[in-house]
C-alpha cells in the first residue's frame, strides 16, 4: 500500500511522531558534511538530503556499551542476565543502511540466538528514505544490489518534489499511518512519477567497479595472495575507523565490571575491531593476525567472501563509509579494481 | 578483610593528577571504602615510612635524589602504579632531553646551578619496575577507578593499544583532518574516551604511542593532507620525548 505526505505537511508529521517515540533522523548539525542520526523532535532538525552519517543506525542495534548481565558475588554467586531496550523510531534511513540492518539481523538470528540484539530490534520502527542520486564518488551501492529498497523497513518515503510516496510495508508503519492521519491517498499519476524515477535512477546507477556481483566470490577465490593486501599493509593506520563506520561490522568484546566493594558487578559487550592491534593477540602474547595486511584481509574477505557461503549474500552495503573515513585514503572500489587488475594479469 | 595501604607520592610533575584524583566527587567516597590512604600530600598531613599495599607515583624522574626515592618507595610497595603522561610516558618534563643539561641549570637556577643535578628525563618504569599505568594529562577518572578495581581483585589492566580514532569515531565526532587541523589521534594510545576532541579540542599524544604505528603510513598521511614533518615532530615532543630513551 502506498500513501502521499505534502511537503508542508512534513513539519507536523515529524512532531506528532516524535511524540509517539522517541525520534531520531539524520541531522544537520554537524558541519564539514558530516552527518549523524540524533534526536529530533522537528522536520527543521532533519537532514533530508544528506549523505551516509558517520556511524550507520547500528548504533541504534548495537549500543557502543551494553549490559548483558548483572551478578552479585557477596555470597555465592547470583547472577541476572539484563535486556536493555527502548522503543523508538529512526527516520530517514537510506536503502544502503536498511541492507545492513537486514544483514545484522541474519546474524544475531543464527543460533545461539542473541535475544538483547532482537528484543531491541523488535522495538525499533524503521522509516526509510530513498537515494534520488548518488550521495558521492565513495558509494558502491549498485554493486551490491542496495540502490532500491528491498524490505526492511516499516515505511518507506521517497521525495517526489512537493511531496512524498511512502510505502507502508508493516503493521507497525500502517499503525504511525493511522494515528497521525495527515496522509492522502495515492492515484496513478504518484505511482508514475515513482516508476519515472526509478526508471531514471537505473540509468545513473550502474556497477561502480567492472565486475559483476556474481563473479566476486570467484574473485576473492583467487585473490588471498595477491600482492594487493600487501600494499594496504604499508598504508593501513590500525585505526578501526573502517569497521566502526561500516553498517555490518558487528564484533565485541565482553568485559566483566565489579564495583570497589568487589561484592556486585556487570557483564557488558563493547563494540570491537579485527583492525586493532590487540583484537586477535591471545594468552602467551602471541597475535594470529599481527600484520596489518592480515587484518585489512580478512575485512574484505568478511564482507565479499565468507557471508556469501554462510548468508547467500555481501556484507558490503556499498554506504562507502569505509572509504570516506580512511585517513590513509584505502578506498573499497580501488582494492576491488586493483583485485580485478592483478587477478587478470 | 583489611583494607589495603595505599600512599601517592609525586615527583616532577604539576600535581594537577592529585588534583583529579582529589576532585573525584561522590564517587571519592566508594574509592575511600575500599582502600586506606596513608600519605597523600595534596588533602593530608600524615606521613608513612613502613609498608605499602600500593603505592601511586606522579611525576617524572628527573634527578639522581628523585632516582634513589623511587628505588625506595618500589622496594616498599607490593603494587606500583605510574598514573599521568610524567609517570607513565615521562610527559612535558622530557623537552629537557633536547638541551644541553648545564644550559637547562643556568637557565632555571642562575649561578649557582652547579647545587642543582639534573639528569636524562624518565618516565617512572625507565627507573623501576611498574605494574599498572593510568595514562594521560591530566588522567581521565574513569580509567583511573577501572585500574583500582583492577588492584584491588589483582588482575592486570591493559592500557588499550590502539589509537584515539577508534573512540573518537564512536562518538561521531567530526575528524580534525575534515577541519584540516593536526591532530595526534592517530597514533595515540586511547582510553580517554578521546575527551579532548569531544570538547573540540585535538589529540596533544599525551597517553604515548600504541606499540605498533605504522609509521610510514602516517608520514603517507602527512604528505596527503600537507603537513610537514616537522610541526607534528614537535607536537610529539611535547609529551613523547622519553619514548627514545631504551
Amino acid at each position: 500500500m502506498y500513501v502521499i505526505l505534502g511537503k508542508e505537511r512534513f513539519n507536523d508529521f515529524i512532531s506528532r511522531l516524535s511524540e509517539m517515540r522517541r525520534l531520531f533522523a539524520p541531522a544537520v548539525l554537524k558541519g564539514y558534511n558530516n552527518f549523524a542520526f540524533e534526536k529530533v523532535t522537528s522536520g527543521k532538525e532533519i537532514a533530508i538530503k544528506y549523505i551516509p552519517t558517520i556511524l550507520p543506525p547500528k548504533k541504534f542495534f548495537i549500543p557502543q556499551r551494553e549490559t548483558l548481565l548483572e551478578f552479585n558475588i557477596a555470597q555465592g554467586i547470583d547472577a541476572e542476565a539484563v535486556v536493555e531496550y527502548e522503543p523508538m523510531t529512526i527516520f530517514g534511513v537510506h536503502t544502503c543502511d536498511l541492507a545492513g540492518i537486514q544483514c545484522l539481523n541474519m546474524v544475531f538470528s543464527e543460533r545461539p540466538k542473541d535475544y538483547n540484539y532482537l528484543t531491541r530490534g523488535s522495538k525499533i520502527v524503521l522509516i526509510g528514505l530513498e537515494c534520488n542520486e548518488y550521495c558521492d564518488e565513495y558509494a558502491s551501492c549498485n554493486l551490491v544490489n542496495a540502490t532500491f529498497p528491498c524490505g526492511g523497513y516499516d515505511l518507506f518515503f521517497t521525495d517526489l518534489g512537493d511531496y512524498f510516496v511512502i510505502h507502508v510495508n508493516t503493521r507497525s508503519g500502517d499503525e504511525i499511518i493511522k494515528e497521525i492521519g495527515s496522509f492522502e491517498k495515492v492515484d496513478t499519476s504518484h505511482i508514475n512519477e515513482l516508476e519515472k524515477l526509478r526508471e531514471k535512477k537505473r540509468k545513473v546507477f550502474g556497477n561502480e567497479v567492472p565486475i559483476e556481483g556474481k563473479h566476486i566470490p570467484e574473485l576473492f577465490d583467487r585473490s588471498f595472495g595477491a600482492s594487493v593486501w600487501k600494499d594496504l599493509e604499508e598504508r593501513c593506520l590500525a585505526c578501526g575507523n573502517c569497521t566502526n563506520v561500516c553498517p555490518t561490522c558487528y564484533c565485541f568484546d565482553i568485559r566483566d565490571e565489579v564495583e570497589l566493594n568487589l561484592e556486585s558487578g556487570i557483564r557488558y559487550r563493547v563494540w570491537y575491531s579485527c583492525q586493532l592491534e590487540p583484537f586477535a593477540k591471545v594468552a602467551g602474547g602471541i597475535n594470529f593476525r599481527k600484520e596489518r595486511s592480515a587484518r585489512q584481509k580478512h575485512r574484505y574477505y568478511r564482507k565479499f567472501r565468507y557471508p556469501v557461503d554462510r548468508f547467500t549474500r555481501f556484507f558490503c552495503t556499498g554506504c562507502g563509509r569505509c572509504t570516506r573515513t580512511c585517513m590513509a585514503g584505502i578506498s573499497l572500489k580501488e582494492t576491488l579494481n586493483d583485485l580485478i587488475k592483478e587477478s587478470e594479469s | 578483610m583489611e583494607k589495603p595501604k595505599v600512599a601517592f607520592f609525586d615527583f616532577a610533575c604539576c600535581e594537577g593528577c592529585q588534583l583529579q584524583v582529589a576532585n573525584i566527587g561522590e564517587g571519592l567516597l566508594d574509592v575511600l571504602g575500599s582502600i586506606d590512604v596513608v600519605e597523600f600530600r595534596e588533602v593530608m598531613s600524615e606521613k608513612w615510612d613502613k609498608e605499602l599495599d600500593v603505592a601511586i607515583i606522579e611525576g617524572s624522574i628527573t634527578n639522581p635524589h628523585a632516582v634513589e626515592r623511587i628505588k625506595q618507595i618500589r622496594e616498599r610497595a607490593k603494587v606500583l602504579i605510574a598514573y599521568g603522561s610524567c609517570a607513565t610516558i615521562g610527559g612535558v618534563n622530557g623537552m629537557k632531553n633536547n638541551f644541553s643539561f648545564d644550559d637547562i641549570r643556568k637557565y632555571v637556577y642562575g649561578d649557582s646551578y652547579q647545587f642543582f643535578p639534573t639528569e636524562i628525563t624518565k618516565a617512572v618504569h625507565q627507573a623501576v619496575k611498574v605494574d599498572y599505568f593510568v595514562n594521560g594529562c591530566p588522567i581521565y577518572i574513569p580509567e583511573f577507578i577501572t585500574v583500582l578495581k583492577a588492584v584491588l581483585q589483582g588482575i592486570p589492566y591493559d592500557v588499550p593499544d590502539y589509537p584515539v580514532c577508534v573512540e573518537c569515531k564512536l562518538n561521531e565526532n567530526v575528524c580534525m583532518y575534515d577541519r584540516e587541523v593536526t591532530c595526534l589521534g592517530t597514533v595515540t594510545k586511547a582510553g580517554c574516551n578521546s575527551w579532548c576532541i569531544n570538547n573540540g579540542n585535538i589529540c596533544y599524544g599525551c597517553r604515548g604511542m600504541v606499540s605498533n604505528p605504522n609509521e610510514k603510513g602516517a608520514q603517507d598521511v602527512l604528505t596527503k593532507y600537507k603537513i610537514p614533518m616537522d610541526l607534528v615532530l614537535n607536537k610529539m615532543n611535547m609529551y613523547n620525548k622519553c619514548r627514545e630513551i631504551f
